[in-house]
């Protein structure tokens, strides 16, 4: 990234970015909290020019509007970043052994919302989808029909992964995974193929995290990113797990 | 909020608790969404009009932008900035991929032919905006490089690149006169509270 990079504020706040440049950008945005004001403080007075625009909005506007609204779901709060597009995953995630079913993409991205860091549950709300967040770590590893496995690293730590069908959860320990000191951080991801979507940033690997069952064919991998997390890996995982594995 | 059918208040820039409004949203809250509506939709069209000029198209983003707000509720980080900030720059946003796309349709169907770039009027609609007038006369303590930079990209939905092209100036300079006028933008705003 070049270094005038924090100069872009201006423009990111008025969209006069390329896409690629304000993904850039937005990538900086997480590690950068001064930035991250200043864009806030910028955007904040292009909203008020943009509000100084007002004008009324046509009547019927509002019934089309509260009608569709009517239908549509709400997304779940997010416990961790979360991309909006699917990336591909540089390194080493071993291809699938076989075929996903066509729904397993869904399921995928709904595990990925699902995340919950730490145990800690964000509620009890529904996804789009129906199922209720993951619970607790601890208690997918005191089921009574978990099954459990520990992985090496590749960064010289061991991850305990556990998996209760009974408790419809996958739950990961990390606390035994290196320090990474206060410039990076582990990040979880749900692998489909070569497909990698954000699943959680480990903000202190001593708590684990646990989610919803993984679909068939989704595999869970763990990189090292700068502070903040990434919306797409920029290192080959440390480990990956197929929980078929487990 | 809102008065009878047909007859519907065309908020200013009232405090109104947007925040508390949208946190209400984001469980589910549809009386809240409702007056946030009422609340917010003149600021949403006025500006998705202003960016996207077909008053229709301005109805189509205006919609997309409700139902993302509705949509992503939950997503909204008090701590990142005002609830009205944050559905300001998903209707900008809006806008200018709405813009951006007919613009990219129209080259295609014109074997891009850089025709007819559309300027405003200097100082148009903004001078006009006389609710306004706190964003105006702060407006107009910006340079006139600093104020065409800031209007082309933001209402015209230019990049930095094309405005640099347009006023006929470097990159770097286009990139730093966006900062420095927000900036100064913001100042000022913040002084005439």
């Amino acid at each position: 990234m070049s270094t005038d990079v924090h100069t872009l504020s201006g423009a990111y706040a008025v969209d006069a970015l390329d896409p690629r440049e304000a993904a850039e950008f937005e990538e900086h945005l997480e590690q950068c909290h001064a930035c991250r004001e200043e864009v806030a403080e910028l955007q904040h007075a292009a909203a008020l020019m943009g509000a100084a625009e007002a004008a009324a909005a046509p009547a019927a506007l509002r019934s089309r509007v509260l009608d569709e609204v009517e239908r549509a779901p709400q997304l779940p709060p997010r416990v961790a970043s979360l991309p909006s597009d699917p990336v591909t995953v540089p390194g080493s995630v071993v291809p699938l052994r076989r075929r996903l079913p066509a729904r397993g993409l869904l399921a995928a991205a709904a595990a990925v919302v699902a995340l919950a860091i730490g145990g800690v549950l964000v509620s009890d709300t529904m996804r789009d989808d129906g199922v209720p967040l993951a619970g607790g770590v601890v208690q997918v590893f005191e089921a009574d029909d978990a099954r459990s496995v520990t992985v090496d690293t590749s960064n010289g730590g061991k991850v305990r992964v556990a998996l209760s069908a009974a408790e419809g959860q996958m739950a990961v320990d990390t606390a035994q995974l290196p320090d990474l000191g206060p410039r990076q951080v582990y990040q979880l991801w749900t692998v489909v193929g070569d497909i990698a979507q954000p699943a959680g940033v480990l903000d202190d690997p001593k708590t684990g995290a646990s989610m919803g069952l993984p679909a068939e064919g989704t595999k869970v991998a763990i990189t090292i990113e700068p502070m903040g997390g990434s919306e797409r890996p920029t290192s080959a995982p440390i480990v990956t797990v197929d929980p078929a594995d487990v | 909020m809102g008065a009878g059918p047909g007859l519907r208040l065309v908020p200013s820039d009232g405090p109104g608790d947007v925040d508390g409004l949208l946190v209400r949203v984001s469980r589910g809250d549809r009386a809240a969404f409702e007056e946030l509506y009422d609340t917010l939709s003149s600021s949403v069209y006025g500006l998705a009009r202003r960016v996207v000029r077909d008053p229709t198209r301005a109805e189509d983003v205006t919609q997309e932008v409700f139902l993302e707000v509705w949509r992503k509720a939950s997503r909204f980080d008090a701590g990142r900035g005002k609830a009205k900030t944050w559905v300001m720059t998903i209707a900008h946003r809006r806008a200018v991929d709405a813009v951006r796309r007919s613009e990219s349709q129209r080259r295609q169907d014109h074997h891009g032919a850089p025709d007819d770039v559309s300027f405003d009027e200097p100082g148009d609609r903004v001078i006009r905006a006389e609710e306004h007038g706190a964003v105006r006369e702060c407006l107009e303590t910006l340079t006139d490089l600093q104020l065409e930079s800031v209007r082309l990209a933001y209402f015209n939905g230019y990049t930095y690149g094309e405005v640099a092209t347009l006023l006929d100036r470097p990159l770097p300079t286009i990139k730093t006169r966006m900062r420095d006028g927000l900036i100064r933008l913001r100042d000022c705003l913040e002084g005439a509270r």
